[in-house]
C-alpha cells in the first residue's frame, strides 16, 4: 500500500510534531554545550597545527640559523639532514596520531548527531579528550596474544599497516617548502606505500589462527589489491595532465585552476577507491562485525588493536590530504590565480624569511579545510549506507572503476593534448 | 549443548556437491555468542571460500521451560509468561492464549474492549517490525537506521507503558477483555503516533528498502519458493512475500478484525527484499488499522465482559492469532482443574529456522546474514 492509498480518517489528530512524545513519560539527559564542543575541538586542531609549524617551519628554520652547527650558508649539512629527519619522524608520527584521535572524536561526535545521540561527553570540553583517554585505556591494557598464533607474523601485522599509512606523511606538502621528502616519483611513492597495508592486513588475518580471522585477512586482500588499480590509474591520470609526478609540482599547477575540474572522473574515482583503501562503509567488509565478528583484527587486543585503530583513522586523514593535495589545489586557497590572499602575506615580511612563513600557516589551514571536507563526505557516506557483498565489491571494482578510471585516463590525455599542446 | 538440531524437508544437512576445485570445507560456528543470530542461536556451517556448503541449526540455548510451567498455573497466573515468550510482542502472545480460553468458557467480550486490544495488538506490530527493521540494517553494515527504529520504538513503547503500566512486559489482556481501563489521553496518544510515525515513513523507506545498496543486497537473495514456504508451514510476513495471500486477520478475524477495513499485503517474488517490502507496507497498514480503531471504537462501555473462567475435563481447542512473525498459535487441553492440563505454544520463529539449511546452502557467507535477518527470528519464541 503506498502512502497515497491510505484513507483520511477525519481531523482527529493533533499537531504533527516530528519530536512527539506522551507527556507522562520523560527523560532528561545532559544536553552539550556547543561552546564547549567548538572550544575542546579547537584545542585539539590547534595541537595538531602547532607540530606542523614546529616539524616544516620553526625546527629547520633554527637549525638553519646563522652560526648554526647544522648548516652551512643556507643548507643542512649531512649531520643536520640526519637529526632533523630523525625529530621529523618523531613529530610526524605525533601529527598523525593526533590527526587520529581528532578524526575518531570527529566521526563519532557526527555519527552522533546522525543518530539522535550525544557522542563522547563527560572527558574533557564537550568530550574532547575522550579518544585521548581512550587511547591511555589501550596502551595500559595487558598485551595479549592467543596460544597458537604466529608470534612474529603476529606482530608484523599492524606495524607493517601502520607504516604503510604513516610512510605517506613524507610526501605530503603541506606548504611549499614544507613537506619532508621532496620526492620526483612522490605519487609512485603513495601508490608503493599505500600497498604495503594489503600484506599487513593479510598477514594478521592468518596469523591470529581464527576462521573470522582468516576470512577477514583474505577478504581485506582481496578488496584491497583489487582497489589500488583504479586508485593508481586516477593517481596517473593527474600525472598525465600535469606532467610531472612530483606532488609539491602538482599543487603548484593547481595555483589558478584546480586538477577536479578537467579531471572529475579521475576524482570521482580515486574518491570511491579510497574508501574502499580506508576499509569503510559501504565497503566494510573485511572487518563485517554481523558477519566475521571483527575480521582480521579479531584476536588483536590493546596497543596491537591500537595500531589498525590508529592507522585507519590515519588514513582517514591521509587519502582526503592526498585527494586534496591532488585535485583540490593542495594548500592553495580557492581561485588563487585571481587573488593570493598568501602573496599578501609573503611581501608583509617583504624579502624576510617570517612573510614565507605566514604564507605558509595559512596555506595549512587551506589544506586542512579541504582535507576536513573530504573527511566529512566520507564520514557521512559512513553514515548513510548499508555494506555491499564480496562479489558485489570486486564487481563494482573490476566492471565499473577500473574501466571508468581508464576513461578517465584517455580523457586525461586528450584535455592534455587539448590545452596544454 | 544443543537441545535439538533440525534439517531441512528433504533431510538435508550434508549440504552440496563439492566444487570442482576441491578445497577444504571450514566449519564456522556462528553464534550462539555473535552479533548478528538475533540472541542465541547457533548455526554451524560448513563453508568452501564464501559459499556454504552445509548449514546446520542448533536451538534451545534459551529454553526455560515455558509449556511445562504454564501446565502448574492457573488459567490466569499464565498470561504474565506469555509476554516472556516473544518479548519483542508480548501483548500478541497474550491475545492468542487469551482468545483460547473465552473461546472454551464461552466468555463475551465488550466492543470497546475488542478495538482496544486490536489497536494494541497492530502498535505491537510496528514494534515488532520496528525491532526487525533496526537490527536487520544493522546486520547490512548500517548503524543509523537501528537508532532511528529505536527511537520510534521507544514511542511506541510509551504508549504501551502508559496505557498498561510496563513497556515491554504489559500483562495487560485478561479473559473477557482489558485488565484495566484505559487513560483519555489512550486514542490521542495513537492517532498522534500515527501522525507522526507515517511522517517519518518515507526517511525510513529512502533510508532503507529503497536504498540501492539495501536493494543489491536483498534482491535475489535468500530465494523461497511457494512450495517450500507451504511445506514447511511458514507463515506471516515470509509466506506472503512468496506469493501465499495468506492472513489470519482477514481468513479467520478475531476481535475488531470483521469490522476493519484493510486489504492483505502480498509479493511474489520470495526472496529477501520482497520480506522486507511486505513487512514495510505492514507499517501502513497497521497504522491505518490503528487509525479505523480510534475513530470506530465506542467511547464508553465496559471494558470487561462478564463471566468467569469454568473449562470442561476433556475439551481442548486450538486458537491462533496473525502476530508479526506469523501464526502464534496455542493449543490449550482442560482437565477440569484450575489451569491448563497441557498448553502447547506454536510460535513462527520455530517453524521458520526449519528452512534454514534449504535458504542457506549453496549461498554465499554474508548473504547468510542477510537471509536469516530477513526472515526476522525471536530466540526468546523459539526456545520458550
Amino acid at each position: 500500500m503506498s502512502p497515497k492509498d491510505r484513507p483520511m480518517l477525519g481531523r482527529l489528530s493533533l499537531p504533527q510534531d516530528r519530536h512527539f512524545r506522551p507527556k507522562l513519560v520523560g527523560y532528561t539527559a545532559q544536553k552539550p554545550n556547543p561552546m564547549a564542543v567548538i572550544f575542546g575541538y579547537s584545542l585539539l586542531y590547534i595541537a595538531m597545527v602547532a607540530v606542523l609549524i614546529l616539524m616544516y617551519g620553526i625546527i629547520p628554520w633554527l637549525m638553519r640559523l646563522p652560526g648554526s652547527p647544522f648548516a652551512q650558508d643556507g643548507v643542512l649539512t649531512a649531520t643536520g639532514t640526519l637529526i632533523y629527519a630523525m625529530t621529523a619522524a618523531v613529530l610526524s608520527f605525533l601529527v598523525v596520531a593526533i590527526a587520529a584521535l581528532i578524526l575518531i572524536l570527529a566521526l563519532r561526535k557526527y555519527l552522533a548527531i546522525v543518530q539522535n545521540r550525544h557522542g563522547p561527553l563527560h572527558y574533557g570540553p564537550g568530550g574532547a579528550f575522550q579518544t585521548i583517554a581512550d587511547a591511555f585505556k589501550l596502551v595500559s591494557k595487558e598485551d595479549f596474544m592467543p596460544a597458537k598464533a604466529d608470534a612474529w607474523v603476529y606482530t608484523l601485522g599492524p606495524i607493517m599497516v601502520f607504516i604503510s599509512a604513516f610512510l605517506l606523511m613524507a610526501v605530503l606538502p603541506f606548504g611549499k617548502t614544507w613537506v619532508l621528502a621532496p620526492l620526483e616519483a612522490g605519487l609512485l611513492f603513495i601508490i608503493a606505500a599505500g600497498t604495503l597495508s594489503a600484506y599487513g592486513v593479510l598477514i594478521a588475518g592468518w596469523s591470529i589462527n581464527n576462521k573470522y580471522g582468516l576470512l577477514g585477512g583474505l577478504r581485506a586482500a582481496a578488496q584491497l589489491v583489487s582497489y589500488e588499480i583504479p586508485l593508481s590509474i586516477s593517481l596517473l591520470s593527474v600525472a598525465i595532465w600535469v606532467g610531472s609526478l612530483n606532488l609539491v609540482d602538482i599543487v603548484e599547477a593547481q595555483r589558478s585552476w584546480w586538477t577536479l575540474f578537467p579531471l572529475i572522473v579521475p576524482a570521482f574515482v580515486y574518491f570511491i577507491a579510497s574508501l574502499a583503501e580506508i576499509k569503510m562503509t559501504p565497503f566494510d567488509l573485511p572487518e563485517a562485525e554481523s558477519e566475521l565478528v571483527a575480521g582480521f583484527h579479531t584476536e588483536y587486543s590493546g596497543m596491537r588493536f591500537g595500531f589498525f585503530f590508529v592507522a585507519e583513522f590515519a588514513e582517514l586523514f591521509l587519502l582526503p590530504a592526498i585527494a586534496a593535495t591532488v585535485f583540490l589545489g593542495g594548500y592553495h586557497q580557492p581561485l588563487a590565480g585571481l587573488w593570493d590572499f598568501s602573496e599578501v602575506l609573503r611581501n608583509l615580511g617583504s624579502g624576510t624569511q617570517f612573510g614565507n612563513f605566514l604564507a605558509d600557516i595559512y596555506g595549512l589551514l587551506w589544506l586542512l579545510i579541504k582535507t576536513a571536507l573530504v573527511a566529512w563526505l566520507i564520514m557521512w557516506l559512513r553514515a548513510t549506507l548499508p555494506r555491499f557483498r564480496d562479489d558485489q565489491l570486486m564487481e563494482l571494482c573490476w566492471k565499473g572503476l577500473i574501466p571508468l578510471s581508464l576513461v578517465g585516463l584517455v580523457l586525461a590525455v586528450v584535455f592534455r593534448l587539448i590545452f596544454k599542446g | 549443548m544443543s537441545a535439538l538440531t533440525l534439517s531441512g524437508a528433504s533431510g538435508r544437512v550434508t549440504g552440496l556437491e563439492p566444487l570442482p576445485h576441491q578445497t577444504n570445507t571450514m566449519v564456522v560456528n556462528l553464534g550462539p555468542q555473535h552479533p548478528a543470530t538475533h540472541g542465541v542461536l547457533q548455526i554451524v556451517l560448513g563453508i568452501d571460500g564464501e559459499r556454504v556448503t552445509s548449514a546446520t541449526p542448533h536451538i534451545g540455548f534459551l529454553h526455560r521451560n515455558h509449556e511445562k510451567i504454564e501446565e502448574s498455573r492457573s488459567y490466569e497466573q499464565v498470561i504474565p509468561y506469555l509476554d516472556r515468550m516473544d518479548y519483542v510482542s508480548g501483548l500478541q502472545n497474550e491475545l492468542a492464549y487469551v482468545l483460547a480460553v473465552e473461546s472454551l468458557s464461552g466468555i463475551d467480550v465488550p466492543d470497546r474492549a475488542k478495538y482496544i486490544r486490536t489497536a494494541l495488538f497492530e502498535l505491537n506490530r510496528v514494534i515488532s517490525h520496528l525491532v526487525w527493521l533496526g537490527t536487520y540494517l544493522l546486520d547490512l553494515g548500517a548503524i543509523t537506521p537501528f537508532l532511528y527504529a529505536f527511537r520510534d520504538r521507544e514511542k511506541a513503547l510509551d504508549i504501551i507503558e502508559r496505557t498498561c503500566g510496563a513497556r515491554m512486559l504489559p500483562n495487560y489482556f485478561t479473559f473477557g477483555g482489558l485488565r484495566r481501563d484505559i487513560h483519555p489521553q489512550f486514542w490521542h496518544d495513537l492517532v498522534d503516533f500515527c501522525a507522526y510515525f507515517e511522517n517519518i515513513l518515507p526517511e525510513y523507506e529512502a533510508l532503507t528498502i529503497e536504498a540501492p545498496v539495501f536493494k543489491a543486497r536483498t534482491q535475489g537473495v535468500g530465494l523461497m519458493s511457494k512450495e517450500l514456504a507451504i511445506n514447511h508451514g511458514i507463515s506471516g510476513p515470509n509466506l506472503r512475500a512468496s506469493g501465499v495471500n495468506h492472513d489470519l486477520r482477514k481468513d479467520q478475524p478475531y476481535d475488531a478484525y470483521p469490522y476493519l477495513e484493510f486489504e492483505v499485503i502480498s509479493r511474489d517474488e520470495g526472496d529477501a527484499w520482497a520480506r522486507s517490502k511486505v513487512r514495510f507496507d505492514e507499517f501502513y497498514q497497521s497504522l491505518n488499522l490503528i487509525r479505523q480503531c480510534a475513530y470506530k471504537a465506542p467511547r464508553t462501555g465496559a471494558i470487561k465482559g462478564k463471566g468467569r473462567v469454568k473449562i470442561d475435563e476433556g475439551q481442548q481447542i486450538y486458537r491462533s492469532v496473525e502476530g508479526s512473525r506469523g501464526q502464534l498459535g496455542v493449543y490449550l487441553m482442560s482437565d477440569g482443574g484450575a489451569g491448563p492440563y497441557r498448553i502447547k505454544h506454536r510460535s513462527p520463529s520455530f517453524v521458520v529456522l526449519q528452512t534454514i539449511p534449504d535458504l542457506f546452502i549453496g549461498q554465499k557467507f554474508a548473504d547468510v546474514i542477510a537471509i536469516l535477518g530477513s526472515v526476522d527470528v525471536v530466540l526468546g519464541e523459539v526456545d520458550r
